[in-house]
């Protein structure tokens, strides 16, 4: 029995050594000083790593609020512009009136979302309990970069399921730490200290 | 040809795909939006005209931007300089009001001309028309940026370059994330 399961556990890791090397070759290169590329590619390895290594599921809702946001106001818009052009100017004027104030006020609270509710996350991890029974734990990855500045800050917030306590933990670093003079993100060394900033963070939940 | 700036998009997933394209949807929406808005508030149905010809020589110049508002409660007065259109031809024409008629209940028949021309618009009007009136005014000038407006033109008479100004913009704004 024992030498099976490690057959099995040895065949396993041979098909996932495959896939990642044929990944890494395919190498993320950015433009090393726009400042809004380089974060990107550091927050996709990021997400990267959280579904990926560690097998958690990616959890859409903030993304889906903007992007339902977004389409009521281009809706309302759209309505506003083909009315107009059915009913030529002078008719259309109450109907112009509404949209353009609702989409205008649209534009406003999707600037509130943005600001307050997503407040730099870009990632929600939810680690699903392998049971079945616990709910699930919440990982939240926020990051920013400030304008023509290197530093990238990466905050990962771990809250407990059960408890709803939040932990977090910080990572304030350089991006020349991870990105080369060609501007080629070299992932082997980012997606560890994701790992180690992960498994600091679950050791914390472990002694508590 | 180095495609190395696609790149960033061929890393987005769905939803950011989603959004870059609602966002850049956003962008040209918000533009409408601003000019019917403008409509709106000013009662004209092109609220900022460009002067395409010298006929209103030393006021306007060819290439300035006019901003023109359409209130029904300002009765239109000789001396005026109004924005109009000829039944049947699209380009508005920006010239003075020269001779009026008013009747008791408010209506108006107007003669205009041009400051630089040497005769009035009675050529310009539809066959058998000697007279605009308040239905042709697309509105009354009130404020002007010079020069400003030269660009609209060029772009209106070479159409391929402002293929190429807008199709570059619509580019970049779908790749480039935020």
């Amino acid at each position: 029995m024992v030498s099976n399961t490690k057959k099995r556990e040895a065949s396993a890791a041979k098909v996932q050594v495959v896939p990642t090397t044929k990944e890494e070759e395919k190498m993320i290169k950015v433009d090393k000083w726009d400042g809004s590329a380089v974060k990107n590619a550091l927050d996709d390895v990021a997400k990267k790593v959280m579904t990926q290594k560690l097998s958690y599921v990616e959890d859409h809702s903030l993304m889906d609020g903007r992007l339902a946001i977004s389409l009521i106001a281009c809706c309302l818009a759209m309505f506003a512009v083909v009315w107009d052009y059915l009913h030529p100017f002078p008719d259309s004027k109450p109907v112009l009136i509404i949209c353009v104030i609702s989409y205008f006020i649209m534009m406003g609270v999707l600037t509130l979302y943005v600001q307050f509710r997503e407040k730099g996350c870009f990632m929600l991890a939810l680690e699903r309990d392998p049971t079945g029974v616990d709910p699930d734990n919440r990982w939240r990855l926020r990051s920013f970069i400030k304008r023509y500045d290197d530093v990238y800050n990466l905050t990962i917030i771990f809250e407990d399921g059960h408890t709803h306590k939040t932990r977090e933990i910080h990572l304030e670093k350089s991006v020349a730490s991870w990105y080369d003079d060609n501007g080629v993100l070299l992932t082997d060394l980012f997606e560890p200290e994701i790992v180690k900033l992960h498994n600091s963070l679950a050791a914390e939940k472990k002694e508590k | 040809m180095n495609l190395d700036f696609l790149d960033d998009v061929k890393r987005m997933n769905k939803r950011q795909l989603v959004y870059q394209v609602l966002n850049f949807g956003m962008i040209v929406l918000s533009a409408l939006m601003i000019w019917k808005g403008l409509m709106v508030v000013t009662g004209s149905e092109s609220p900022i005209v460009v002067v395409l010809s010298g006929s209103m020589e030393p006021a306007f110049h060819r290439g300035d931007l006019l901003f023109l508002t359409n209130y029904n409660q300002d009765p239109i007065r000789v001396g005026e300089i109004v924005v109009f259109k000829v039944d049947g031809r699209d380009i508005p024409i920006v010239h003075r009001v020269l001779k009026l008629h008013e009747r008791d209940d408010g209506s108006v028949k107007f003669l205009t001309k041009g400051d630089n021309n040497a005769v009035d618009d009675r050529g310009l009007y539809a066959p058998g028309q000697l007279w605009l009136e308040k239905k042709d005014v697309v509105g009354r000038a009130r404020g002007f940026v010079p020069y400003v407006g030269i660009v609209t033109i060029l772009m209106n008479d070479y159409p391929k370059f402002k293929y190429a100004v807008l199709a570059c913009l619509g580019i970049f704004v779908l790749i480039h994330r935020e």
